[in-house]
């Protein structure tokens, strides 16, 4: 960081894109290096050293997920992508790739500002903080203990450790395949509807309405979010 | 190969089996018969009569063979005739018949009988193998041919050839149409297929009924169904000179499926290339799809970031950074207008329902509102407006005019490096005003400087600048609307001109 301002790299190729995202990010503290293409990207990244980097999917020429491997291939800086509707699969890919988050575009900028900090925190400390607070759920990983506004709820194993994992990656999207290779082992990542019902269970515990869940988010055909402040 | 056998078709008669005309058989037993009796005087002397009785039997034996029962017959005769007369005591005389005589005649008439028979069995037999062995090979021959053939007129063509050839006759084939008519396909010129004819075909086509061949009656013409897969494909229409033998009936069966499957092959064939060409269309068409929504969207990622950072309080955005935010967005927004401005246009010239309302437009007027709508971008290049002030007006629709002015400017801009100066220059040339604007940016391929107005165009060099390519296809639209022209040439220095030329005045 420079003086206490995290460096961020826009790679988008839109100009009027980079220019919103340097006027809204600066004002919030950031310093922002931009770059127009795949190849100014990985420049960039080289050559500022950032702590966090904004990668838009559809670059013109190199494709988003293939920087993504290829950064990857020497560098843990957290990867948020900007993603276009409707193409879950690239998402996908690029989360499997090893980017941290993403965003679909059209975004609100507290989104973004939300999704940059939980990457950074998580990049701050890899195993989360002991324990995890927003609304009235409590998470205590050490002493590995729910509450919903004060009472303890009961999880079953399995329901723990998904909770565990959520926790961990606070504010950052898990794929289903992530979370079930987490929580059952690499053999089981297609078994889908096992994670479904589960976290349905989860929900119906901790959600004041499961309805419509504040806590774990559903990401729609990626995975899921634990919502963190 | 091929050609021996149809050769040899043609002489079914005459088979190479050595079979003679009958009074040859008559003859051959005589000669062998009389060789033998001569030989048999020479040795009388030193043979015992057994041998020479022997020999005898040898001729009957042959004359079976070569000759057949009749001249066997003769054969047995004359030799027994000739032993008692000549080799066996009293010589030179008939001496009473006795019991022996009898029996060697019968014995002599009971082998000839078996011999001919037997002969004439396996010559037959060899025969029909022959038969099928030159089926199978014109079977062979067409199913080779056919499996080269490609077009539904090549396979017809062969199956039609093969048909002379290996049956004689000129075939007529029947195919189902997909509206529902009957295509006849015929290889001779002067066959002509009467109504009734297709009309005896037609019923065989459409027939629920598929079992096996059907044989429509008709005294000249045997019609024989195209079975594939229990499905009719068409109608095989051969001319009935004489009844088929069970042998023809066979091979037209075999025949009759090969043609079946070989013209539905090429049927299919036909139907996957029209659905490649479907795909590929599809895939075309998609691909453009997701071009424009992408064109359309991103805009908006500007706008609405833009709006929602001000919307956030927490962000506790200064006047200049919230000023400078807005400013963004509002580009952006006109951005997406003159997008969508384009697209509406392009889908009105496309169906014909571009209303243009004229009016005397300043040319002066036009360049400078289209220059206000490209604020920003021009921003970047230096402008240079070149247009004497006595220009003549052009009657045009001045929304529409300077929306064509917009998009060609946008190109000059986009194209060329920010900094290099852009020039629009505009005279009147005899009753015509034309407006030039120049860039030095990247040029467009020599071989495209026409098809750059062609709808969704991009040039091959276009890294790092978003559209669609709808832009100079909707000038070319609206100007040729009005009555006018554009063209497009490349600058000698480096660069585009695009030249717009409008009839001035009144029109």
């Amino acid at each position: 960081m420079t003086d206490g301002k995290p460096r961020v790299l826009v790679v988008d190729d839109e100009q009027a894109i980079r220019r919103f995202l340097h006027v809204a990010l600066t004002s919030q503290g950031y310093i922002v290096f931009e770059a127009a293409s795949g190849q100014e990207g990985m420049a960039g990244v080289v050559s500022h050293k950032p702590e966090i980097i904004i990668l838009d999917l559809g670059l013109p020429d190199i494709d988003g997920v293939e920087v993504t491997r290829l950064l990857r291939g020497w560098t843990r800086v957290p990867i948020i992508i900007l993603s276009v509707r409707g193409s879950e699969s690239d998402k996908i890919a690029a989360l499997d790739a090893g980017a941290d988050d993403y965003l679909t575009k059209p975004f609100g900028i507290a989104e973004l500002l939300a999704r940059l900090r939980a990457a950074l925190r998580h990049a701050a400390h890899p195993k989360g903080e002991p324990v995890f607070t927003s609304g009235e759920l409590k998470v205590d990983l050490a002493q590995r203990l729910v509450t919903v506004a004060g009472r303890e709820v009961q999880l079953t194993p399995n329901e723990y450790e998904i909770m565990r994992a959520l926790v961990v990656n606070a504010g950052k999207v898990l794929t289903h395949h992530q979370i079930l290779r987490e929580v059952w082992g690499a053999q089981y990542d297609q078994e889908s509807h096992m994670l479904h019902v589960n976290v349905s269970n989860l929900r119906r515990k901790i959600e004041p309405d499961p309805a419509r869940p504040q806590h774990i988010v559903t990401e729609p055909g990626v995975g899921y979010r634990l919502r963190a402040t | 190969m091929g050609s021996d056998i149809h050769r040899n078709m043609k002489h079914d008669r005459f088979l190479p089996g050595k079979r003679f005309p009958t009074w040859t058989g008559y003859l051959f037993a005589l000669g062998l018969v009389g060789l033998v009796t001569l030989l048999g005087i020479m040795v009388h002397a030193f043979f015992d009569v057994t041998n020479i009785a022997m020999a005898f039997l040898l001729v009957v034996v042959t004359t079976a063979a070569v000759g057949g029962i009749g001249p066997s017959i003769l054969a047995s005769v004359l030799s027994v005739g000739i032993l008692d007369y000549i080799f066996v005591p009293p010589f030179l005389s008939f001496g009473p018949p006795n019991a022996e005589h009898a029996f060697t005649l019968v014995v002599f008439l009971v082998i000839g009988l078996i011999t001919s028979s037997l002969t004439s069995r396996i010559r037959n037999q060899w025969e029909v193998a022959r038969n099928h062995e030159r089926h199978t090979a014109a079977l062979y021959s067409l199913s080779r041919t056919l499996a080269d053939s490609v077009s539904l007129d090549d396979t017809i063509r062969a199956i039609v050839g093969s048909a002379r050839r290996i049956l004689g006759g000129e075939a007529v084939i029947f195919l189902l149409e997909p509206a529902g008519k009957v295509k006849v396909y015929t290889d001779s010129p002067d066959a002509s297929t009467s109504a009734a004819e297709i009309e005896a075909a037609a019923r065989l086509l459409r027939d629920r009924d598929s079992q096996g061949l059907a044989l429509a009656a008709s005294h000249k013409t045997r019609y024989f169904r195209l079975v594939s897969a229990g499905k009719t494909v068409g109608v095989i229409a051969i001319p009935k000179t004489t009844a088929f033998t069970t042998d023809q009936e066979r091979l037209l069966e075999a025949f009759a499926d090969l043609a079946a499957v070989s013209i539905e092959r090429t049927q299919l064939a036909d139907q996957a290339h029209q659905t490649e060409i479907l795909k590929a269309t599809e895939k075309l068409q998609t691909a453009l799809l997701n071009s424009i929504s992408h064109d359309l969207r991103t805009p908006l990622v500007s706008v609405i970031g833009v709006l929602s950072s001000l919307q956030e309080e927490r962000m506790n955005l200064d006047d200049a950074v919230r000023s400078n935010l807005i400013q963004v967005g509002r580009e952006e927004a006109e951005r997406l207008n003159r997008l969508v401005t384009n697209l509406l246009n392009m889908s009105r010239l496309e169906s014909g329902v571009m209303k243009i309302s004229r009016q005397p437009c300043d040319v002066q007027d036009l360049i400078g509102a289209a220059l206000e709508q490209l604020a920003r971008e021009a921003n970047d290049h230096p402008i240079q407006i070149d247009a004497p002030a006595n220009l003549p007006t052009v009657s045009a629709d001045f929304g529409l005019m300077a929306q064509t002015l917009v998009n060609i400017l946008d190109n000059a801009l986009k194209y060329s490096a920010p900094g290099s100066p852009v020039n629009i220059t505009a005279r009147s040339v005899g009753s015509e005003v034309e407006i030039d604007v120049a860039d030095n940016g990247t040029g467009i391929p020599q071989a495209d400087l026409v098809r750059v107005f062609d709808k969704f165009y991009r040039a091959q060099i276009t890294n790092n600048v978003a559209g669609t390519g709808l832009g100079l296809s909707i000038c070319k639209g609206i100007v040729e609307a009005h009555g006018g022209r554009v063209a497009a040439e490349n600058r000698p220095g480096g660069g585009t001109i695009i030249k717009v030329v409008l009839p001035a005045g009144e029109v």
